[in-house]
Order: structure tokens, then sequence, then C-alpha cells
């Protein structure tokens, strides 16, 4: 690089370049790269022009790095403060994230070191008889797509080990190299008896508990079906009470109607023996039948008997009367409730001695009416 | 009895074909061991494989997490030239370094997912000391990285001719697969039945593979091969390969690798970030309340009016 005239210098100088660093950091790396070539040139011959392409590749790249980086004193502290790693922004919690530059790691991916690497240890696979190193590579690669998939992953593995085995086998055969273990030869294995003695009781275990737990199911189901022919016979039990207790009942209610038919009757001045001749006439049965189908009608006489009754003048029941004086019947209901000349001027209840009395007494009276759990008793 | 039957089934003419090509024989011996802070189930995984890998060596724990190159020359020391190194950070993660002293690459793995043979109750055993069959993925020869650790699994976990506590079967079959960035890794063991017919016809009807596990019976006695899983189960997640043995320039570095140190700060500060979002907005809701003037004290006050009584009878 020639510099031109005064303005390079001025820019270095405006720019503040550490000349001196630079120059060192150029020998260093100029001392690592003869370094490795040296170790290369050792190993290889071949291969040299491609590392030759590569060092000019690498010595672009320092250039540019140095231009780059110039007016930092400490290049790699200072690369580790600007830089932030890629994972250390979730941490950032604000918006500030879009200014960061996360920065990734260098790959080192040296081919030709690598090769000669291989070349200086690797067996003539081709060469040797298959027996020596007894190693198959599969024809293509092995995909598998998804890799969380563990039951086709393990199923490729399977089978890329099943087809090797296969192949090695024809090509061991056809090096008469002995295979197959007789069924009488016996040494020691790589699972001893005891482990191979637990892996067996586990298996045992499992199949016992899955046989356990089957047997388990089917009782349940035999349960369950035992559980819902008991249900059917209860219900058919409860059905069959409820019918005789609805017959019962019904029974009951004709009598009390006939009773209240023969009250109607009597009430009314009917003539005693056309009565009479109908009670010894009908038949209980036809009357309980008739009861028994038709509730509307006989609800229906019930309430033509009342109205008979309170048309001839008797008084409906005490209890109906002083509800009626209490909440109104009939009458206009206004200002019932309030005070007048009269209701003012009445000292009836006027009392001092009530006046005097505690405070307590209506509760006390209250207090007469017996717990819950006592009345439930008592009933 | 063993011996016995090995040294009768030995094939006399391979001995002098061995003999010839000695130099391009497959020679391994791993040195197994482990770092100090490992726990049960990590010391199980290690067992597991010690007993798998016949070829293997256990050593007792190594002190050091930082000074790894004394393995270079524990392994010197013990004659291996595979070093299968479980190295446990924290109590609970663990790493696993295959390398290839003296001056073979190193690969750091991280470990996961990981189920010993004891907690997984597969059905499947092998002979103690067979051969395995390895199955390697072919994304293995994608890349050269993937190559590297291919060559070295294959080392490592192929058991050579020459180990001592060899048995003369091949009976189970360890899978490598990357899938997702990762590998993974199991073994099975290869369960052979044959329908019917002796086992003479084995020989016969060995040409004619490709009978699926569960397929129609074969019409002549056709053996049909299924696997039973051994365990034990883990995965590994390539983090770093450097060129020499515990030590030397990096060559390989995973982009995509998140340290489990890093997983758990994350899920720890996500918490944390949840409550400074909460702690932010209670903080804003209480500003907005003084600049509306509803808190006693504090906030914004409202300008003095030039025409309220106050300022005008002053």
């Amino acid at each position: 690089m020639a510099k031109s005239g005064k303005l390079r210098p001025a820019l270095d100088r405006l720019q503040g370049r550490n000349f001196k660093l630079e120059k060192q950091r150029k020998l260093e790396k100029a001392a690592g790269k003869r370094k490795k070539g040296k170790a290369q040139e050792v190993t290889e011959d071949d291969e040299a022009e491609g590392a030759l392409e590569t060092e000019m590749l690498e010595n672009v790249e320092d250039e540019e790095q140095v231009e780059v980086e110039d007016g930092e004193d400490d290049n790699e502290d200072a690369d580790e403060e600007e830089d932030i790693p890629l994972s250390d922004l979730s941490s950032v919690a604000s918006e500030e994230k879009g200014d960061l530059i996360p920065h990734q790691r260098l790959t080192i991916n040296n081919t030709t070191a690598l090769l000669s690497a291989l070349k200086r240890i690797a067996l003539p696979t081709s060469s040797l008889p298959f027996s020596e190193h007894q190693s198959i590579t599969t024809t293509e690669p092995v995909s598998i797509p998804d890799i969380e998939d563990d039951l086709n992953r393990e199923l490729a593995f399977y089978q890329q080990s099943l087809n090797a085995v296969k192949d090695a086998r024809t090509l061991l055969k056809k090096e008469g190299v002995p295979f197959s273990r007789p069924t009488d030869y016996f040494a020691e294995m790589v699972k001893s008896d005891e482990h191979m003695g637990r892996v067996k009781k586990k298996l045992v275990d499992a199949a016992a508990s899955k046989k356990a737990a089957a047997e388990a199911r089917k009782q349940r189901d035999l349960k369950k079906f035992g559980k819902a022919v008991q249900v059917e016979k209860q219900r058919e039990r409860d059905r069959a009470k409820r019918e005789t207790m609805e017959k019962i009942s019904s029974l009951k209610r004709s009598t009390c109607i006939w009773n209240l038919w023969l009250c109607w009757i009597y009430a009314n001045d009917y003539s005693a023996e056309r009565s009479g001749a109908d009670l010894t006439n009908t038949n209980e049965e036809d009357i309980f039948d008739v009861a028994l189908e038709d509730a509307a009608t006989a609800e229906k006489a019930d309430k033509a008997a009342r109205r008979q009754k309170r048309d001839a003048g008797g008084k409906p029941n005490p209890k109906r009367q002083k509800r009626d004086e209490k909440y109104g019947f009939g009458g206009k209901k206004r200002h019932k409730k309030s005070g007048d000349a009269i209701s003012s001027a009445d000292m009836r209840d006027f009392s001092t001695k009530k006046m005097k009395a505690p405070f307590g007494g209506g509760a006390k009276a209250g207090a007469k009416r017996p717990g819950k759990s006592k009345r439930a008793k008592m009933r | 009895m063993a011996a016995v039957y090995k040294a009768l089934s030995k094939p006399t003419t391979r001995e002098s074909d061995a003999k010839n090509k000695d130099e391009v024989r497959n020679r391994q011996r791993v040195l197994i061991l482990s770092s100090r802070g490992v726990t049960y189930r990590h010391r199980h995984l290690l067992n597991d494989l010690y007993s798998l890998l016949p070829h293997s060596r256990k050593e007792a724990k190594l002190d050091t997490k930082t000074k790894l190159y004394q393995l270079n020359e524990l392994a010197e020391l013990y004659n291996c030239n595979n070093v299968f190194f479980f190295e446990a950070r924290k109590g609970k993660d663990l790493y696993v370094w295959m390398s290839k002293p003296p001056n073979g690459p190193t690969v750091k793995m991280h470990l996961q997912n990981l189920h010993t043979m004891d907690e997984l109750h597969f059905t499947g055993n092998c002979l103690k000391g067979s051969r395995p069959i390895l199955s390697f993925d072919s994304t293995f020869d994608s890349e050269p990285h993937l190559r590297v650790i291919k060559e070295l699994f294959l080392h490592v976990f192929g058991v050579p001719k020459s180990s001592k506590k060899l048995k003369p079967f091949i009976d189970h079959v360890m899978g490598f697969t990357v899938a997702n960035g990762k590998i993974w890794i199991r073994c099975y063991q290869i369960n052979e039945t044959e329908p019917g017919k002796g086992k003479e016809n084995e020989d016969t009807s060995a040409g004619a593979n490709g009978v699926e596990p569960g397929a129609k019976k074969g019409k002549h006695g056709e053996t049909n091969v299924s696997l039973i899983e051994i365990g034990p189960r883990f995965v590994l997640t390539p983090i770093v390969i450097q060129e020499s043995s515990f030590g030397g320039p990096i060559i390989y570095e995973n982009k995509e690798f998140v340290s489990p140190n890093q997983v758990r700060s994350d899920l720890r500060r996500a918490k944390a970030g949840r409550f400074n979002k909460r702690s932010e907005a209670a903080q804003e809701g209480k500003i907005r309340r003084g600049d509306l003037g509803l808190t006693s004290e504090g906030g914004r006050r409202n300008p003095k009016d030039p025409l309220d009584s106050q300022v005008l009878f002053a």
C-alpha cells in the first residue's frame, strides 16, 4: 500500500492510528502463519496450491481486519465489549435491542489440514480384506425428517445397521470368517447373567402387570354390568311400590270425597230415604272407580259444595275472617291505616306500666317458641 | 475352550497372508480413561464401552484436566495408539476426547443423551470380545471433519483381529449415524433365526440376503437376520478437532455447538429477563402516574400559570 502525498498521514493522524501496534500485530500474524505453513508442508505436497490460496485469502482478510479495527488499542477486549452474544438479548428488556449487533462465533474449518490429518491416520480400507476392518458405509445418507420423533429415528438407525449386517454377512462368508455363534459355544457375555436376569425379571413383571391390568379391567366391566342389572331390578321394585302406593292414596282420597258428599247431602236436607237408597244401591267399587278416574269432577263438586254453604249464610271459617279483616277483602283500602281524630284520641292502649316494662319483653314472649331441632323432634 | 476353538478355526493360509502385508494390518489399542469428577452414569458408560472393546485398556482416572498432553505419555507407556478420554465437568457434563497419539488428530466431542446398558433393560447381549460390524452413515463421507471423525471411530470402536481377548464370532453391530449435526451411536445384537432348516443351509443362502426381519419366511431355509439392541445409547456433538494429539492448532471448530454452560446460563438469564421486564414496567407505571399528578410526591409539576390568582396577587 503506497501512501499518496500528505493526505494519508493527515488522515491517519486524525484517526489516531497506532502504527507501532499494527506493525507488531502484523508480525505476529505472519509468524503464526509461517509456523502453520511449515507444519502443512511437512505433511502435504500435492495440496500446497490450495493452502497457498487459502493463505492468500487469509492475508487479505487480515488486512481488512486491521483497517477496520484501527484506532483501538486493545482490539479483542473492545470486541468483547462491543458485541453482545445472541443469547444475552432475551434479558434486555427495552427496545434497545434493535441497536445491538449480535456476534457469531468464528468457524474454523481448515479443510486441507483436516484432509492431511485424515491421510496420516487412514486405514487403507479399500485394499484391506473386509474382515480386517468390518466397516460398512451406507450408499446414501440416512435421512431422519424429524429428530424428535423417537420411533422413526430409532427405526432409521435400526435399518441402517440391519442393512450393514446383511452386507457384512455376505462379505464375511465370502472370506470364510466364522459369523454366527454355534449354539454350544459358551463364553463370557457383555451383560452378566445377573444383569440378564434383571432384564428378564423386568420383562416378566411388565407382562404380569399388563395381565393384571387386563384382569382388573375385566372385573371392573363385570362389576359395572352387575351394577346395571342391580339398578334395573331396584327400579323395577320401586315402580311396583309406587304403583301400589298410588292406588292406596287414590283409594284414600275417594273415601274422603265420599264422606264430604255425605256431609253435603245432610247439610242441604236432602231426602234421607233417597240418599239412603243411593247409598245402599251403589256398589262401593263403582264409586271408587269414578273417583279414581276423574279427580277434576270431584274438585268441582267440592267447590260447588263450598259455594252452597256460603250462600246459605254461613260465615267462613274464623281464620279466613280474620285475614279478610287484616288484609282487606272488599271495600276501599286506601287511608284505612292512617290515623284520624278518633284514633289519636283513643287512649285505651296507653298505660304507664307498659312504658316502664323492660324492652325485651316481646323478645321473651317470642322465645317461647322452641328451637328448630326441638320442633323437629316434637313432630 | 475359546482358545482351543480359536486355534482350530484359524485358517493357516491367512497367517502367511497377514505376514506379507504386515505393515498394513489393522493394529489398534485403545486407552480408555476418564478424568476425575465423573458421575456413576459416566463410569458405567465407560465400563460398558470397555467391555465392548476387547482391544482397550482401562486406566485409573486422570488427575488433571488441563495438562491433557500427559495422556500421550500414558498411551506410549501402555503401547496404545488410541486414546479415548472422558472428561467430566461440573459433575454433569461429559466431554469425550478421541485421539491418535503420538501425532494424530484429536477430536473433542460433547456427550449427551447418555443411557448406559444397565438402565436401558434391553434384551440384547453379545459375546465379550467379539468383533463388531461398524455401520456408518454415508453423511460421514460428505465433509472432511466428519471423515476424520469416522476414521477415529473406525480405530477406536473397530476391534482389530490382533487383539488378545478376541472371540471368533461376529454377533453385534455398532451404528454411527449423523443426524441434526450430531452423531448418534447405537449397539445391536445380531439375531439369526433359521426357519426350520439346519445350519448347513446357511452358507448356501448367504448370497441371497436382503431378507426383511418381518418378511415372509424364506423358501429354502433362508436365515432371517434381525437386530436386538444391547445398549448403551449416546449422542456426540463434535466441538473441536486439533491437529496433533492433545495439542496443536485447531483445524476444525463447530459453530453450531452451544456449550451446556451457555444453555444453562441462558435459561437462568431468561428467567432474570422476565424479572427485569416486570420491574421495568412497574417503574414506568410509577413514573407515568407521577406525570399525571396522581402521586403525592415526585413526578412532573404543572407549570405555573401566569394568570393564577396566587401569581397575580402575590
